[in-house]
């Protein structure tokens, strides 16, 4: 199977009468074992990778049906309605939010790269980045649901999400304009263009397919997401009624946790149609982006 | 690169009407520059000032003791330094830093080692017209939503090693006084520590195979023309060159691990003690600010929550602390 | 050490049968040959005679693919022992591909393919059954730029001698002296041997690397270029190192450097276009070239 192996299928020591052979017959079966644990290695985390894909998808499409789809939670059983339009609801709502000013900072960063503040900016975003999301759940909490008197609410969970969002979307953004050949740029320069209309004319429109997938990404990560959640937009088994603030909504990654832990099978039911509903849009979403991505490199 | 906008101002702009609108733009994007900075700051303020009445009352003894009690719901609140607390309220958090330590301490142990064996064998051992789908699927593995694995965790990892491998590794290692029996329910340490490691391998496996893959060739062809097996080349040439890369990303995946949520929410038992054996239920800072949450909002001092947001502000401190580091390191070697 | 020993004289012992054997080999398979085609026209080619039992490395209608190109096409030389013979040609001829064909290394790479036949002491090295590890301990290479690895000058030639043999600390100390003398940087490195191989300018980590591969006391040094990315003075230390190297060894240097091949090689061979255009001694090649393409090349007329 591996290199190693084909490598010991010799029926004679060739070429080997300046060396130890007992030390050369060690030195691949070493080889031969090392391999073994990395391919055990790399097999365990297939299998684990699989096993969950799996009993996501056998739980997920056992439990789901069109009443899943089309009714709203009652208390841990019932549909999930409520908490797909409220997932969607987030979603959008933080990509809304999050686009217009990741694309500034991106803009910001690719644009004055070489400037001592844009370092220090691209450093405060890696670092943002390794902020545990339950902090700006409880950053949400503290300053949106309790600080501004807007409980839990769509705007409270839409604002978290986004700051959780930008760093990577703003990132993507960077590293999109920074893919523009610079002659592009000197050449609409050169032609009298104004910095607005370069950055919105020419850099903008030519790496837009790459922000599309920064944003999608980001998109998958807000979608996902569950603890920021949970401390501002709370949770609720109605539909939204359209309101921005002081009301909660249901989401779907509130019901994988909480519905799994009740000891009945409609709660495990809807936890797993919920798991599979989630899952099934982020991979879709991570999966389309990684083709794309590859489609427009193979141009 | 020389900055385009401070370039695009050489003609003689005075009789351009489209000058204001220039400018301005110009001063939009240097708006935008302060976003970040803003986020991070406002995360830091706003926490700390909400965790300020929290520090003045817990002082140090948050820090060095296990008894996290909310106090009597119905007792008439006391003053306390001129704060309102229940009566019987103690907000001791030592227990939860040694979760937080502990689990992420045995998922960087379960995922450095498979995690840098597994991106060895991708990068060596399969064909390379596999190897991209194969990476793929590590991709996909890093994106599936926390809540998922804690879902997997909780009707797989729990039933499968409570029953079949707790009891064999009490059996084994159990004369070291942490590993010994009782392993009781699966929910705990032990259990969060495998999750969280699955969350943190896809991380150092992507991450490695891009530090081998940038190793020179013309090492490898050396270490081949020496006579090296293809274990020896990676073990001896490429192995001490990603160091550094590996120390960054292992860094880089206890940040993670320390601050992640839900998969140990859902399987670790949430205990309010340190846990008694490697097997029974503890709680990390991160789980903990959820589990906690509604009773915390019961306490109508608002001391709970602000002891809460205590817990945060250290979980972003340590957050950006890790963060920070890991980023130093791989900032530098991608200079050398 | 007793037992190591004692496995090496039955190993030389077992060497030495077959190498009895695959002379005769040889000569019926040449026999064979003789009237076919390819044979004669490598033999036109090659105007240099050729004595085979003083050949080292014998190599008989080589073809090498990258993919579905053919770098090599129908190759057959002879190498000579205890000479310096160096592969000239403009780039794309195949001289670095013949090359990377001698220790296989360009089985590194998918898609890489040889057929014919390599015989160094008589047996075939591109024989799967040859283990291409202890191939590689028997031919040592050295490659365009210098790739010291990344640790101590010191730990560099342990590197290659630890895969073969189990040496005391001080006989290690020997061989790394030894070699590091036989690469003529011993004077410039014996206080520095702690300090990393990157620390060296670029003609002595060439000469690092030259030291490395003799350390693990190989028969034939493949040098791919060895001095083209040196300065002039590196490079005439590197010269002067391969001309003394070829009392202990054969030694095969590719160079685009058509000066340099003239100082430095016994036997010089022109590749054009994946074939062998002439072989002779280095004098004749250089001053009296029997094909109208070499003397075009060496002239400087070439395309």
């Amino acid at each position: 199977m591996s290199a190693e192996m084909r490598e010991a299928n010799t029926d004679g020591p060739v070429f080997a009468d300046h060396v130890s052979l007992g030390h050369y017959r060690r030195r691949r079966i070493i080889g031969v074992l090392g391999w073994t644990l990395c391919g055990g290695c790399f097999v365990l985390l297939a299998f684990a990778m699989l096993d969950i894909l799996f009993k996501v998808l056998k739980g997920g499409l056992t439990a789901i049906n069109l009443k899943v789809l089309t009714e709203t939670t009652q208390g841990v059983s019932g549909g999930l309605l409520q908490a797909i339009e409220g997932t969607v609801v987030l979603t959008i709502g933080s990509v809304l939010i999050a686009t217009p000013l990741s694309i500034g900072v991106g803009v910001y960063l690719s644009e004055h790269r070489n400037r001592f503040f844009s370092k220090v900016v691209r450093f405060m975003s890696d670092v943002l980045v390794g902020v545990p999301s339950i902090v700006l759940g409880l950053f949400g909490y503290v300053a949106l649901v309790a600080g501004l008197g807007w409980h839990f609410s769509v705007l409270a969970g839409s604002i978290t999400l986004a700051v959780m969002i930008i760093p990577y979307i703003s990132r993507s953004v960077e590293l999109a304009l920074l893919a523009v050949p610079q002659s592009l740029r000197e050449s609409a320069y050169a032609l009298g263009a104004s910095d607005a209309s370069v950055v919105a004319r020419v850099l903008i429109p030519r790496s837009a397919s790459r922000i599309i997938t920064g944003v999608l990404l980001g998109m998958a990560l807000s979608m996902g997401e569950t603890a920021p959640v949970i401390y501002t937009v709370g949770w609720s088994d109605y539909l939204w009624n359209g309101q921005v603030t002081h009301q909660s909504m249901g989401y779907l990654t509130y019901v994988i946790w909480s519905f799994i832990d009740q000891p009945y099978q409609s709660a495990h039911k809807l936890a797993f149609a919920a798991a599979l509903l989630i899952t099934g849009m982020v991979l879709l979403i991570t999966v389309s982006t990684r083709f794309t991505t590859r489609y427009m490199t193979i141009q | 690169m020389a900055t385009t906008f401070e370039n695009s101002g050489v003609l003689d702009k005075s009789a351009n009407p489209k000058r204001f609108r220039q400018q301005f733009s110009g001063k939009l994007i240097q708006i935008f520059s302060l976003v970040v900075p803003i986020i991070l700051l406002g995360l830091i303020i706003f926490l700390a000032i909400n965790a300020w009445p929290a520090m003045k009352l817990n002082g140090v003894s948050f820090l060095t003791n296990s008894n996290w009690n909310l106090g009597s719901q119905y007792g008439k609140p006391i003053t306390v330094d001129g704060m309102q607390v229940l009566p019987g309220a103690n907000y001791g958090i030592l227990f939860l830093i040694f979760g937080t330590l502990a689990s992420s301490f045995l998922a960087l142990l379960f995922a450095i080692p498979v995690g840098l064996l597994a991106a060895m064998f991708i990068s060596e051992i399969i064909p390379s017209r596999l190897r991209e789908s194969v990476a793929l699927l590590a991709e996909l593995l890093a994106s599936v939503p926390s809540v998922v694995f804690g879902l997997w965790g909780y009707v797989v990892v729990i039933p499968v090693f409570s029953h079949y491998v707790y009891p064999v590794i009490a059996a084994i290692l159990g004369f070291i006084p942490f590993f010994a029996a009782p392993v009781r329910s699966g929910y705990g340490l032990l259990t969060a520590g495998i999750v969280l490691a699955l969350m943190v391998v896809p991380i150092i496996t992507a991450n490695m195979r891009d530090a081998i893959s940038a190793v020179p060739s013309a090492d490898i062809e050396s270490a081949f023309a020496l006579g090296s097996t293809r274990f020896e080349m990676v073990w001896k040439v490429v192995l001490p060159q990603i160091k550094r890369p590996l120390i960054g990303v292992s860094i880089l995946g206890l940040g993670r691990a320390m601050g992640e949520t839900m998969a140990v929410l859902m399987v670790s038992g949430n205990a309010l003690h340190i846990p008694k054996n490697i097997y029974s239920p503890m709680s990390t800072m991160a789980s903990f600010l959820v589990s906690q949450l509604s009773s915390a909002m019961e306490d109508p001092t608002g001391m709970a929550v602000n002891s809460l947001v205590e817990v945060g502000l250290m979980l972003l401190i340590l957050g950006v602390l890790v963060n920070a580091a890991a980023r130093l390191l791989l900032l530098n070697t991608g200079k050398n | 050490m007793a037992i190591s020993s004692s496995v090496s004289t039955d190993a030389e012992a077992f060497r030495d049968s077959r190498d009895s054997q695959t002379v005769d080999q040889r000569r019926s398979s040449t026999e064979t040959r003789a009237n076919s085609e390819t044979t004669a026209r490598s033999m036109k080619s090659n105007s240099k005679p050729q004595n085979s039992q003083m050949s080292k490395l014998s190599v008989r209608d080589l073809n090498f693919y990258y993919g579905d190109f053919q770098a090599i096409k129908n190759v057959s030389l002879e190498i000579e022992a205890q000479k310096v013979t160096a592969f000239i040609g403009p780039s794309g001829c195949g001289k670095s591909s013949l090359l990377r064909c001698f220790n296989r290394i360009y089985e590194l790479y998918p898609g890489h393919m040889a057929t014919g036949e390599i015989r160094l002491n008589g047996r075939n090295v591109l024989d799967k059954k040859v283990d291409r590890n202890l191939l590689r301990s028997k031919i040592g290479m050295v490659f365009q730029k210098p790739t010291p690895f990344p640790m101590s000058v010191y730990d560099n030639i342990a590197f290659g001698v630890k895969l073969y043999e189990r040496l005391r600390r001080h006989e290690m100390q020997e061989r790394v002296e030894w070699s590091l003398k036989k690469a003529a940087l011993w004077d410039e490195v014996k206080d520095k041997l702690d300090k990393s191989g990157a620390s060296l300018s670029g003609g002595q980590q060439q000469r690092l690397c030259i030291a490395r591969a003799i350390a693990v006391k190989p028969e034939v040094l493949l040098l791919d270029e060895p001095a083209s990315a040196l300065d002039p003075i590196a490079s005439a230390k590197i010269e002067e190192l391969v001309h003394e190297l070829r009392t202990d060894y054969t030694v095969v240097i590719v160079t685009h450097n058509m000066q340099q091949a003239a100082r430095v090689a016994d036997d010089t061979a022109f590749f054009h276009l994946g074939e062998i255009i002439e072989f002779t001694d280095t004098d004749t090649l250089f001053t009296q070239p029997s094909e109208k393409r070499t003397e075009d090349y060496i002239t400087g007329r070439y395309g």
